[in-house]
């Protein structure tokens, strides 16, 4: 202000203020004072609404709300002392209900203020920011009651120990309980956290870690994880029955930590009843009940998962690897479909089907599988078992079923080519020798190639199927158009496409004239049917049906392989042969006479033929007559040759050169394909694509994609970079 | 209690009144009536009339409040008078709803003006989301809760206010230009009831706190602040904090050739998670609308009038709103023009459409010529010029109504909150009350 001289004399303004009478802010808070009294003794009956609103109305308007917010706190921290200290007093049992029963009664007291200061709860609390009447009434019991230091140990110890007697089976008042909680709850989430959540957790998980360490001891798995249920069910109860339902999650994860997480290892690995006893024994009851509960804790189903995988491997590996196991090829698929089957059953019914679980099993199998180099033959002659003679009298939805549990286990095979190989071969030794049971079965598995594989894959074995087809119309009008050949021997031709069948060499052999005659007018039947084809004949895949009369007189029908034809048709003409002789007479190869020979002469009830001297093995200088003493109680006698259903060494080595040798041109074309596109790339990513191009069929070998790449850099589809030897370019 | 026991009778002041438990219902638990009928308080003489020592008048007043949930005062019954008495009852949030009606900008009617004592030339005025408003002049800020009774007022000690907003109806938001010298300026929390500073927001930039000018400022839903800043060292951009802690959590730096810290207007756009920035003219040369998105720290739409032909300078953008149902910005110049920018094409497409409603006003503009400024409210849309306020509505923006009132010179800024329309006038100190009427009886 500038004007600072100017202002000699001041007029003070004439202010008449209204004074109240002094004692009036103590007189009616008196009165206010003692209706919280009698409040609080529950005797306010007498009490007038109207005229404590009134009064506590006037005493904020008149600017003493101070002085009546400071009054109500006094007054009530004052009652609420004393009645901390009945509680106190109270013993044994009825400590809890005698403070609940307080609780009660101070929150109705505690409403019935409120009701009386509401004009000073919105008006002189509202501008002031000062706690409000009811959170400061609550705030004052948690103050003097929960904290008092003679109740707030006893308190908790008193709920704990409830707890404790709960868990070992007494029974307890959860009402009273409730409404002890609910107390702490409506205290605020910190006080019930505080003073009864955090300790009520600690105290169980000591608990739990005693108990779990006793049963643990005591138990076998089974037990100990129905107990461990069974605590957790009762938990999840406990905190429906009188908890705050934010405390099922934080119990629930003490009990999982405590009795399963801590000792998730030794469950699992308990010696007689863990895991991988549960799982030879199906306990299905048991393992369901492992999943669940180890389902709860962190890493819980990967352990139980690394357990079993380890278990199925070690398993599978001792299973493919027994050399016992690997005599009879069908025993061994069929045990390895056990297992499958074993394990399906358990995963579905016990681990829920989890998706993990079946990865588990399905890498676990596929590990092993492989292991053994020899099962895709195997799998191919369980498939060669089943269609020969193994689904005779089931029912069309069962061989279905059976295929495709053959194809699971088809899936698992790292090595699709080689099985395709021997599947071929069987194939074709079932169409040739009619053996095939059901055409229908043999179909549906090559569809079910056809769409694992694809086109390609299956190819071949349909061209099979046609050629048998093809073969049955080539002979009707073969003899429709020679009616004169009905009489005499009867010759069937299968003509089978090169290529589509397993090459074999063609072996040259003398047929009888008989035979060779129809042969003769069958190629020129045929080949004047089919131009610009060639005929050569599979003599070492072809059987005769011959007729035979022996010295006595008795007559026997014989079924007998072509070669063999072609030895006993020597007989006709004379009484006594030597093996020069035959083999000079049929130009059967060496090791197939062997065979056959021995077939006809060395197998106790079948040796038409006698041999001289007599011995196990064919020889040389070795001579023979028919056997006319040759008995036998059928008409029809059936010479087998003697033929390894499995493969013999040498012959498993050919096989697998001839599966190598496919394999060339086909990572050839993969590498094509790829650089095609790519125009360039190096090393390590051909390598990479390639093989993940071919692994539907075979695992290429990585040597050999290097080597097949040389070859085409050879022949100028590729090159490599001039300054980055590691890259390849392709040609155009 | 059967129907005959639901009859009351009252004595108030002297005068008895009849009524039932179910119409003092209506006056809720939280009221005198709930608490007189609660069971702890059993009423133990029904056979006697309850005596109540207030005022009778308005007792009839609030009765019929109950009864009907109308409101009516009779003449003779002052507003100060009667609110204290439904102070008293607990009733005074029963007055206000019944005061007046829910907003509609085609059905306002001028409740009142409210003449201060300062000589016009104000900054801005808020309307408080309970029916209440604060006008700010220069360094003072004047506080009205909704009975339009002044509370003590925020002084600033010789600060200028730039802006001003409500973060609930106990508390405003300032925004004060920094004094060279001095420190201070920046933003503040105070109490809209006694007018005390609360806490102070502090800007800091490298971990350290520096001073700074705000300027316009902008709420978010989800409890953030934005103003515009200006620090001492060319931190020129936008801040963020957080309305419960009350600290700094963000802030959006100003990159060349772009304004930001100089913003006349922030929106905050809670659809499209952006806030709406607008430097107008003639704060600056030019005019910089941009959009900023804080997650990622992006300009994710930006628009500017520079190189336009400057030819046009009629249509020069003089407030800017955002109106995110049709994707687009509405502008206005200061002849009230119209224009939309859209918001779906980056940049707007550059030009801004101009409505051809122009009114030709150059000759006729008043002495003192306020800017138009621009409301949306519900898909109303509100521009102020001179002394009248137009009101927009429908999809083409068609003008339905025009507020308009005869004293107190040219619009300086209204704001619509609390179904309550204020405009403050720049000539005298004087702000106008618009409100929807209750509706009507049947």
């Amino acid at each position: 202000m500038s004007n600072q001289k100017k202002r000699n004399f001041q007029i003070e303004a004439f202010k008449h203020r209204v004074v109240v009478d002094p004692k009036y802010a103590d007189k009616t808070w008196q009165i206010l004072e003692r209706a919280i009294h009698q409040i609080y003794n529950q005797d306010a009956s007498g009490l007038s609404f109207e005229e404590l609103y009134r009064n506590a109305y006037n005493m904020v308007l008149h600017k003493f709300g101070e002085k009546l917010y400071n009054g109500f706190i006094t007054t009530m921290t004052a009652h609420l002392k004393e009645k901390s200290k009945l509680i106190e007093a109270a013993q044994g049992g009825s400590f809890l209900e005698e403070l609940n029963k307080k609780w009660n009664e101070h929150n109705k007291a505690l409403e019935m203020i409120r009701d009386i200061l509401m004009y000073m709860d919105r008006t002189y609390i509202e501008s002031t920011k000062k706690t409000h009447v009811h959170p400061m009434g609550l705030n004052l019991w948690r103050d003097n009651v929960v904290h008092f230091t003679k109740i707030h140990t006893r308190l908790l110890n008193t709920l704990l120990d409830l707890v404790q007697r709960e868990r070992t089976g007494e029974v307890i008042d959860r009402g009273l309980m409730r409404n002890v909680i609910k107390m702490f709850m409506n205290l605020g989430e910190s006080v019930y956290q505080e003073d009864f959540e955090k300790p009520f957790l600690d105290a169980s998980s000591e608990f739990y870690k005693v108990e779990s360490q006793e049963f643990i001891e005591s138990c076998d798995c089974g037990d100990y994880l129905k107990k461990a249920e069974k605590r957790l069910t009762e938990e999840i109860d406990r905190v429906g029955h009188y908890l705050d339902a934010k405390s099922e999650e934080k119990i629930t994860s003490v009990v999982e930590k405590e009795m399963i997480a801590n000792h998730m290892q030794r469950l699992v690995h308990m010696e007689n009843s863990g895991l991988v006893n549960m799982l030879l024994n199906d306990k299905y009851e048991d393992l369901g009940r492992m999943y669940n509960l180890f389902r709860r804790v962190t890493n819980g189903l990967v352990t139980v998962r690394d357990v079993m995988t380890l278990h199925l491997r070690e398993m599978g590996k001792q299973l493919v690897t027994d050399p016992e196991r690997s005599k009879d090829p069908v025993e061994f698929v069929q045990r390895l479909l056990d297992e499958r089957d074993k394990y399906d059953k358990i995963i579905s019914t016990a681990f829920g089907n989890d998706k993990t679980f079946q990865n588990a099993l399905n890498s676990s199998f596929e590990f092993f599988i492989n292991l053994n180099a020899r099962s895709p033959e195997f799998i191919s002659l369980f498939v060669d078992d089943k269609l020969r003679k193994g689904l005779k009298g089931i029912a069309d939805v069962d061989v279905e079923i059976i295929l495709d549990k053959v194809m699971m286990l088809f899936r698992y095979l790292q090595e699709k080519d080689v099985f395709e190989k021997y599947y071929k071969q069987h194939l074709a030794k079932r169409l040739l020798s009619g053996k095939t049971v059901s055409d229908e079965a043999e179909r549906s598995l090559i569809v079910k190639l056809k769409t694992e594989c694809g086109y390609q894959f299956t190819s071949k074995l349909e061209g099979m199927f046609t050629d048998m087809k093809t073969s049955e119309d080539t002979m009707r009008g073969f003899y429709g158009s020679h009616p004169e050949l009905s009489e005499g021997p009867t010759l069937i031709v299968q003509v089978l496409t090169t290529g589509s069948w397993p090459t074999q060499p063609a072996v040259p052999c003398n047929l009888p004239a008989e035979v060779s005659v129809l042969c003769e007018k069958f190629r020129s039947y045929y080949l004047g049917t089919h131009t610009g084809r060639r005929l050569s004949w599979q003599t070492n895949m072809g059987t005769a049906d011959i007729k035979a009369m022996f010295g006595k007189g008795q007559k026997h029908e014989l079924n007998v392989s072509t070669f063999q034809m072609c030895v006993l048709m020597l007989f006709n003409n004379s009484d006594r042969l030597s093996y020069k002789e035959i083999e000079q007479a049929t130009e059967i190869p060496a090791s197939d006479l062997k065979r056959c020979l021995q077939s006809l002469a060395c197998v106790k009830g079948k040796n038409v033929l006698k041999k001289e001297p007599i011995s196990k093995e064919i020889g040389e200088e070795d001579s023979f007559v028919v056997n006319d003493k040759f008995a036998s109680k059928f008409y029809k006698v059936k010479i087998g040759t003697v033929v390894a259903q499995k493969e013999t060494e040498p012959e498993k080595q050919e096989t697998r050169q001839r599966v190598e040798e496919d394999r060339k041109p086909q990572i050839e074309a993969a590498i094509v394909r790829i650089m095609k596109s790519r125009k360039i790339l190096d090393h390590n990513n051909i390598i990479a694509e390639v093989t993940k191009q071919l692994q539907p069929r075979f695992l290429a070998n990585p040597t050999e994609i290097k080597k097949r790449i040389e070859s085409l850099i050879e022949r100028d589809f590729l090159e490599r970079d001039n300054t980055d030897r590691k890259l390849y370019r392709y040609l155009a | 209690m059967g129907l005959s026991n639901d009859r009351i009778r009252f004595n108030v002041g002297g005068k008895i009144f009849e009524t039932t438990a179910t119409t003092l219902a209506n006056a809720g638990r939280d009221s005198f009536f709930g608490a007189l009928f609660d069971e702890n308080w059993n009423l133990s003489q029904p056979e006697d009339d309850l005596f109540i020592d207030r005022n009778p008048d308005c007792f009839a007043v609030l009765l019929d409040l109950l009864r009907t949930g109308d409101l009516n005062i009779p003449a003779n019954i002052p507003d100060r008078l009667l609110h204290k008495e439904a102070m008293f009852y607990g009733l005074i949030n029963h007055i206000r709803t019944a005061k007046w009606g829910s907003f509609d900008g085609n059905r306002l009617h001028l409740s009142r003006s409210v003449t201060g004592i300062a000589p016009g030339d104000g900054t801005a005025i808020r309307a408080g989301p309970d029916g209440g408003c604060c006008v700010a002049h220069g360094s003072v800020v004047h506080v009205f809760d909704w009975m339009l009774e002044e509370h003590p007022t925020i002084n600033l000690d010789y600060q200028r206010v730039n802006d001003v907003g409500w973060i609930d109806s106990g508390n405003i938001v300032l925004s004060a230009c920094e004094r060279l010298g001095r420190g201070g300026g920046g933003m503040g929390l105070f109490s809209s009831s006694s007018g005390e500073l609360r806490y102070k927001f502090q800007v800091s930039h490298d971990n350290q706190i520096k001073s700074y000018s705000a300027g316009a400022l902008s709420f978010s839903p989800d409890s953030k602040i934005f103003t515009s800043c200006k620090g001492r060292s060319n931190e020129y951009g936008i801040g963020v904090w957080d309305q419960i802690t009350g600290k700094q959590i963000d802030f959006f730096y100003e990159s060349p050739g772009w304004s930001l810290g100089d913003a006349d207007k922030l929106q905050w756009l809670n659809g499209k998670n952006c806030l709406l920035v607008a430097t107008l003219f003639p704060r600056k040369d030019n005019c910089y609308i941009s959009l900023l998105d804080f997650r990622d720290k992006n300009m994710v739409w930006s628009w500017s009038d520079i190189g336009s032909p400057a030819t046009v300078d009629e249509k020069r953008v003089r407030d800017a709103i955002a109106m995110e149902e049709s994707n687009s910005i509405c502008v206005v110049n200061e002849f009230e023009d119209l224009g939309f920018i859209d918001l779906r094409m980056y940049g707007g497409g550059s030009s801004v459409r101009w409505s051809s409603r122009s009114r030709l006003m150059k000759s006729k503009m008043p002495d003192e010529p306020c800017y138009p400024k621009l409301a949306l409210h519900e898909g109303q849309l509100f521009s102020s010029m001179n002394d009248s306020i137009s009101v927009f509505c429908g999809s083409d923006w068609v003008l339905t109504s025009r507020l308009k009132r005869s004293y107190g010179g040219s619009i300086c800024d209204f704001s619509i909150g609390g179904d309550r329309l204020f405009a403050l006038h720049s000539e005298e100190n004087v702000f106008d009350v618009w409100e929807t009427l209750p509706p009507p009886i049947i």
